[in-house]
């Protein structure tokens, strides 16, 4: 195989390997079967198996040419719709090798696009339409415009359970001789939340320590789990140490790369767990919105939430 | 003779506006081989410090061994000077004060001296006076435990008009009223300063109260810091940041660093609110290019800050320089061998870059310990070292 990276080298290559989509697998396989495909679109949770059954369509149609007959993009990585559309430009030019009449591009997270670049993308598509074939994929459906929608083939999938991770795992368990228990499977899965690029990598992580997981073991590769950090963040806060819960912030928003709005909803659950008046409760949210919309507004975002976390003092003093 | 030379103080009860660092003094002098035996008299340039440990010589009928930086340079020569003067006998027999004269002038390769210099201490016969601006450094904090602190504050300049005016009877001479204040708030607590400004504005006939402009001192900004948070809200603090060598988006940082260290409780929370206020103003103005707003952002971080706290505040705190942008900077230096690692992995895994990064932590323990993954990654030096790291 050549990848040692196990998303890669346990990527499904052939439909029957999908796990936990089988519907869509039926309708998907029977469009490929014809070798006319529409646009699709492909909405669902991270990990549920789209870009995986794009890769599986163009290896369907195009066989060992695949690379030369697929485009692969990401829209929240590529720098506005405008690279997009001259990368899918330079791409459609040419037209597609072997018996299949048309190319495919896959755009991931589609609806990271603004609804503006939605439009110029709607015109590209039809542009190219008769060379290329749009395979958009997002995780809700409602952020991409009725334009586009109404052009693709919708297929939602659907968050895997707990037995379809498990059947993925027991194949990598067995071709890489790990043990896992019952428990170790269900501390992954929980993890996980239903993603399997997320528990496979976990399992190679934890892995790379001992071959023989269990559930503690996942515990110490996860722990780097950013709402914890959150939660001591607070803690500080409540217990009156401003200064060790602003820098503990820093530290969490740097090394962790967790952006001010993440920060913002993981403070807001943790509200719910404060051994504090429902009165200070309401207090803290309110702050917690105004903060929000000052960050949304273009504020400094660490500024701004030195001033929530300054409110939790007071929270922790009962004020 | 410089006028600061000859009206030196010779004796405690002349000394102006220090009387608790006065009491203390005197309790040192009076009390010493009891507790420590060395003190450090900390505080501002021109307060008086080496002026009382002076006075303290002459209180005591002692005479003075003094030191300073320069002599502290390196360990052999501190050794040579004051070793055999901490355990002589005076030659008059007199008693003897040794006062080591601004010793956070020391530059950071001399910091081996300080050592030396703390055992000398452990052998002293004699009391010992040091003097520094600022003792809160690390370097210091083995010396701060063997010392007792004497804090040595700034000079209300209500006193230092007072010591001016004291001065001129002396000198039989007249001043306007005007001037003098104005020459006593200008030099910020110096009294040093004041007397020198008043030494040389006596020479001329006609003198107007602007014609000195104020000392560009370097730590203006902590001088304006201290304003802002010690004081009371008044509306002389809103031109305090006019005499900043700073923008007033940097002097933004500064506060920002330093609230805590000054404010606890409902202060804290009203002072982070009245910054956040004004760095929203200061979003309006880049982006909506309106830069009257400045108004506003000026006034929440002089009078708003100001205004956060109940009553005004004592003590010295030593404020920090903005650590965040620096702290950034390290960070993005380091980040940016994690993005090349993500952008890579990206690539070959069709995931996007953004979630890459946010599962970085799960990704590197993956990558970290596998150098099969490594070649296919085809990671760089600098980039398998910040892994290993």
């Amino acid at each position: 195989m050549i990848s040692g990276i196990w998303t890669e080298k346990y990527r499904p290559q052939v439909f029957s390997d999908l796990v936990g989509q089988d519907d869509i697998v039926k309708r998907v396989s029977s469009l490929v079967g014809s070798f006319n495909i529409p646009h699709l679109l492909f909405a669902g949770p991270a990990g549920t198996g789209k870009s995986t059954m794009a890769l599986i369509i163009v290896k369907e149609l195009y066989g060992t040419k695949w690379t030369e007959n697929y485009l692969e993009l990401n829209a929240s990585d590529e720098r506005g719709i405008n690279v997009v559309r001259e990368k899918v430009k330079t791409f459609a030019r040419t037209k597609a090798l072997g018996n299949v009449p048309f190319k495919v591009i896959f755009l991931d997270e589609a609806d990271a696009l603004t609804p503006e670049a939605q439009q110029a993308l709607r015109r590209t598509m039809e542009n190219y339409s008769a060379t290329c074939r749009f395979i958009l994929s997002c995780n809700y459906s409602s952020k991409i415009i009725d334009p586009i929608q109404s052009r693709c083939a919708i297929f939602r999938f659907k968050l895997l359970e707990k037995k379809d991770i498990e059947k993925r795992l027991k194949v990598i368990a067995e071709s890489e001789k790990l043990t896992i228990n019952p428990e170790g499977v269900a501390t992954i899965y929980e993890a996980s939340e239903g993603d399997c690029r997320k528990a496979i990598n976990i399992v190679q992580a934890t892995a790379s320590i001992s071959p023989s997981i269990n559930p503690e073991l996942v515990t110490t590769i996860i722990a780097s789990a950013k709402p914890r950090d959150i939660k001591i963040v607070l803690d500080y806060a409540l217990a009156g140490d401003f200064q060790q819960a602003r820098n503990k912030l820093l530290d969490v928003m740097l090394k962790e790369s967790v952006a001010g709005q993440d920060v913002i909803k993981a403070i807001q659950k943790e509200i719910w767990n404060l051994q504090v008046e429902p009165d200070i409760k309401m207090k803290l949210i309110e702050k917690t919105g105004e903060t929000e919309f000052r960050i949304v507004e273009g504020a400094d975002t660490f500024i701004q939430l030195q001033s929530l976390l300054a409110s939790f003092v007071l929270a922790g003093q009962g004020k | 003779m410089t006028w600061n030379e000859k009206h030196r103080p010779i004796c405690f009860i002349d000394i102006k506006g220090q009387q608790l660092a006065v009491e203390k003094i005197k309790a040192f002098t009076k009390n010493f081989g009891l507790e420590k035996k060395a003190v450090i008299l900390y505080g501002p340039p021109g307060t008086g410090k080496t002026t009382l440990a002076h006075v303290a010589a002459l209180e005591t009928n002692a005479e003075i061994f003094e030191l300073n930086a320069s002599d502290l340079r390196n360990k052999e020569k501190l050794e040579n000077i004051l070793k055999p003067a901490i355990q002589q006998k005076s030659l008059t027999k007199k008693k003897k004060i040794i006062l080591i004269d601004e010793v956070d002038g020391l530059s950071v390769s001399d910091w081996g001296s300080i050592s030396t210099l703390i055992y000398l201490i452990s052998i002293t016969t004699y009391p010992v006076i040091i003097t520094a601006n600022n003792i809160w450094g690390k370097k210091f904090a083995d010396l701060r435990k063997k010392c007792e602190l004497i804090q040595i504050k700034e000079i209300d300049y209500r006193t230092i008009k007072e010591i001016l005016i004291s001065i001129l009877k002396k000198e039989n001479l007249f001043i306007s009223n005007d001037i003098l204040t104005s020459i006593a708030i200008k030099v910020k607590g110096d009294v040093r300063a004041a007397i020198n400004d008043l030494q040389t504005i006596s020479n001329f006939k006609e003198v107007q109260p602007s014609f000195f402009d104020e000392r560009n001192k370097e730590i203006d900004i902590f001088n304006a810091l201290r304003l802002i948070f010690k004081n009371k809200a008044t509306t002389e603090l809103l031109n305090v940041f006019d005499s900043v060598n700073l923008s007033l988006d940097e002097i933004l940082l500064w506060i920002e660093e330093n609230i805590p260290a000054e404010y606890k409780g409902e202060e804290l929370a009203k002072a982070y609110e009245y910054l956040s206020k004004a760095d929203i103003f200061k979003g309006r103005i880049y982006k909506q290019q309106y830069w009257r707003f400045l108004v506003y952002e000026n006034i929440l971080l002089s009078y708003g800050i100001a205004a956060a706290k109940k009553s005004a505040k004592t003590g010295f705190t030593s404020y920090k320089k903005p650590e965040r942008i620096l702290k950034i900077w390290m960070h993005n230096q380091a980040h940016a061998k994690k993005k090349s690692i993500a952008q890579k992995y990206s690539k070959l895994v069709h995931v996007g870059e953004k979630r890459a990064m946010a599962e970085f932590s799960i990704i590197k323990q993956i990558v970290k310990s596998n150098s099969e993954i490594q070649k296919q990654l085809k990671l760089n030096e600098e980039e398998l070292a910040y892994l290993n790291n």
